[in-house]
């Protein structure tokens, strides 16, 4: 089983992710609400790749994006940032802090599927 | 592998996740306005409000609403710029981030109804543009040093450092605490989440910072969370509350014990001083309602199982038993118990100050939108009110008062020529009646309602009196205004309000409104849901309970001495006659009449008149034997097939047996109306 860790504090925003990546077969998903949440979980689970959202109200995405890279273990989990915040500022600080993809919302279900797809097989998970 | 996904189903989520983040976007803007008037620093409020809209633009721009999208877009701009600068805003901001925030609530409630949003209104969108940001940054806070783990305070921001200082000089102590995480912690329940919701009932939270380490033994994820929060309790109490070790709490600041008194505080007068220190030192503890609720729907199982016992009690008397120090006991019990709900209710209450809250800053919002010049005037002293009643009872409030401004005002240059002062009242005040109700007043001196016009419009007969007229201005789907009104808006009509108070709250919704004078809503809601005193009897073979509260006096009843009175009629709603009460008449019904059951066969020794007091008029309901007084819960009677006028619930007296709950209030008013009272009704100066 692929696990994907799904990160946003809206609610309605992670049933949103989580609906448009179902159509991928074999991959289960974990809800975090918070940055501090997301921290927690990657250190305690495994997961095989992360939808993150930048603008959450302990720590943001670019923080848990900096903290996951300062591990060892986690030096190449596969991160996307899916945020509102479409800035060219934002981007470069995000990829800078080592995300792996940027797209910003609305997204299409689609273009989600396509992106998280890509970094899946990337990795060689199933 | 393409599948469809359509993200328009998730549109009532979206607007329910919508209402929350509105409701604090609220919060944080009302907390705003209050932080600039006493010129405190806002800087966390204005980034929370960031954030709640910037969370409303993405998820408005999932589900394709552009409207929305676009109004929170140049709001989040407007704030991220104040952000940039420390929390400094331009002035005038606070109106127009409260008009778009009303803007955004019109669109949410349009698609809540079902009808596509309105597109944004220009000058709302030029407003928000024309808040220019040329505010120099706030100079930033000496750099205290505190005493903390560098790893943390390298992750402190100024508006955090603020926050800190500023706690440190309420007399709040900083504190610095760690929680290293585990799997075992994790099933165990215990993960950053419960620990920061538990910190946080108790502590103000200032910021938490993950801190990554070598794994060891004590640390097995390689991860720990500094968390450094404000508060008044003790190290060991946030240790216990929150479950971690207290050797890991360090203080990083806190006020010097020998601080010299501040100017500002030598000028206070001593009492103040005290009761200020007294508002501060108290120790909150935050509850969810839930947990209150738990715990009084186990005091009414309590209380039902105090009650069989009672009646056991009472068979063993009536065998031949001493059962004098057990009914002692039970007695005790009884005022044990009574006590315990009072303190449990007590915990639900709310003052009426506090849910009443936001309405000022709705009116300045209204002011603006309608260019209407009024005077906002809220009296309701230190009423209360249970919990679950204020969640009901506000938004028809905010209802009313929309209302009152949008079609009960009139514009300035109206007034004048109406000879009124060109500034509107509007007026909400409340009075306790008996000891479970209380009446809310909102008024407006305004056009009063044009009960022809209302009438043409719902192409009903003019209503004659105020209970049609009300009836009328209920109907659903009525709006007075060809075009919905931008504050108004279409849809959220009075309908609502008397759902909300006639229907989930028991209560009772009254309009008085005379034209070119204003209008008057009354809505009569009880202090708390569940449990009442009541007094139970026998009528009609049947018996009864009745709310304590609503039981002016008891009465025993001689036949001889009723006058039948001229107003006898003939209808089932009872026998009228009156009666001669300290010198005042007073109308006396037959209660199994009125309840059109059958009379009695023999009923045995004098009846009892239940008096009830309404608005002056005194009625007494005649019953056959009073039982006893006790406490009853309330449970309300949600089938609109057994909606009688007058039975407000029922309930279970402990033996099984369904009890029905009258509303002698209701049923007096009912008799009232029903019948010209003009021969029975006192002087008003000599009730006093």
């Amino acid at each position: 089983m692929t696990r994907a860790l799904v990160v946003d504090d809206s609610k309605v925003m992670r049933d949103m992710i989580v609906a448009c990546l179902r159509a991928r077969p074999g991959l289960s998903f974990t809800h975090a609400g918070s940055g501090l949440e997301a921290i927690e979980r990657l250190s305690l689970e495994t997961f095989d790749v992360v939808v993150l959202d930048l603008n959450m109200p302990d720590i943001g995405g670019i923080e848990v994006v900096e903290f996951v890279r300062g591990q060892d273990r986690l030096k190449t989990l596969p991160i996307i940032i899916v945020t509102t915040r479409g800035d060219d500022g934002s981007r470069t600080q995000a990829l800078a802090a080592g995300a792996s993809r940027f797209m910003t919302k609305p997204f299409t279900p689609e273009s989600i599927l396509t992106e998280v797809s890509a970094l899946l097989d990337a990795q060689g998970a199933a | 592998m393409i599948s469809r996904v359509d993200l328009g189903e998730f549109l009532q989520a979206f607007l329910g996740e919508a209402d929350e983040h509105l409701t604090h976007a609220n919060a944080q803007l009302l907390a705003i306005d209050a932080g600039l008037k006493r010129g405190e620093p806002v800087g966390r409020q204005v980034r929370e409000l960031f954030r709640a809209l910037h969370t409303i633009k993405g998820l408005s721009a999932m589900v394709g609403v552009d409207p929305i999208v676009a109004i929170a877009h140049r709001m989040e701009t407007v704030l991220r710029a104040a952000d940039r600068t420390g929390g400094r805003l331009p002035n005038g901001s606070v109106d127009v981030l409260l008009q778009g925030i009303r803007a955004i609530e019109q669109r949410v409630r349009a698609l809540h109804a079902g009808t596509p949003p309105a597109a944004p209104p220009q000058a709302l969108l030029d407003a928000l543009d024309a808040l220019e940001n040329d505010a120099p940054p706030i100079a930033r806070a000496q750099a205290e040093s505190l005493e903390l783990d560098p790893a943390i305070a390298a992750k402190l921001g100024s508006l955090e450092r603020d926050a800190i200082a500023s706690g440190v000089t309420q007399g709040k102590r900083a504190i610095s605490a760690r929680f290293t995480p585990s799997a075992a912690l994790a099933r165990a329940g215990i993960s950053i989440n419960s620990v920061r919701e538990k910190l946080g009932a108790i502590a103000d939270i200032v910021k938490v910072v993950p801190i990554a380490m070598t794994p060891t033994a004590s640390a097995p994820a390689g991860l720990a969370f500094g968390l450094v929060a404000l508060t008044s309790s003790t190290n060991a109490a946030i240790a216990a509350a929150v479950g971690i070790d207290a050797a890991s709490i360090t203080v990083i600041a806190e006020a010097a014990a020998s601080a010299p008194v501040t100017s500002e505080m030598a000028l206070l007068p001593p009492e103040d001083a005290d009761d200020d220190a007294g508002v501060r030192r108290v120790d909150m503890v935050r509850v969810e309602v839930v947990k209150l609720d738990d715990a009084l729907e186990r005091l009414s199982a309590l209380i039902v199982s105090r009650s069989r016992l009672s009646i056991e009690i009472a068979r063993l008397g009536s065998l031949g038993t001493d059962t004098r120090n057990l009914l002692a006991l039970a007695r005790e019990q009884s005022r044990q118990l009574r006590d315990l709900r009072g303190s449990i209710l007590r915990l639900r209450m709310v003052p009426l100050t506090e849910v009443l809250d936001r309405v000022p800053l709705i009116v300045r919002g209204l002011r603006r939108s309608t260019g209407k010049s009024l005077r906002l005037d809220i009296d309701v002293g230190h009423a209360e009110l249970d919990k679950a009643v204020a969640e009901r009872i506000f938004p028809a409030i905010i209802h009313l008062v929309r209302n009152a401004v949008d079609h009960g005002l009139e514009s300035p240059a109206e007034r004048v020529l109406a000879g009124k002062s060109e500034e509107g009242a509007l007026r909400i005040e409340c009075t306790a009646v008996g000891n479970a109700q209380l009446e809310l007043r909102i008024t407006d001196d305004g056009r009063g309602i044009d009960r022809v016009e209302l009438a043409r419009r719902a192409g009903a007969p003019i209503p004659e009196t105020e209970a049609t007229l009300l009836a009328l201005l209920c109907r659903p789907g009525l709006s007075t205004r060809d075009q919905a009104s931008d504050t108004s808006g279409r849809g959220m009509g009075m309908d609502i309000v008397r759902r909300v108070v006639v229907e989930d709250l028991g209560g009772q919704l009254a309009v008085r409104s005379e034209i070119g004078h204003g209008t008057t809503f009354s809505l009569r809601v009880p202090l708390t849901i569940s449990i009442v005193d009541a007094f139970t009897f026998e009528c009609g073979a049947q018996r009864f309970a009745v709310p304590l509260s609503t039981i002016d006096e008891i009465v025993e009843l001689d036949v001889a001495t009723i006058a039948t009175g001229p107003v006898r009629t003939a209808s089932s709603a009872g026998t009228v006659g009156v009666l001669a009460r300290r010198g005042q008449a007073m109308a006396v019904l037959r209660l199994d009449e009125v309840l059109g059951l059958p009379a009695a066969a023999s009923a045995s020794g004098r009846p009892k008149g239940l008096v009830v007091r309404l608005d002056g008029d005194s009625v007494a309901f005649v019953v056959d034997r009073m039982l006893g007084q006790q406490e009853i819960v309330v449970r309300s009677l949600a089938d609109p097939l057994v909606d009688v006028a007058g039975i407000a619930g029922a309930t279970d007296l402990g033996d099984g047996r369904p009890t029905l709950i009258v509303d002698l209030m209701a049923l007096s008013a009912l008799h009232l109306a029903q019948h010209a009272t003009a021969h029975l009704s006192i002087p008003k100066e000599r009730l006093s």
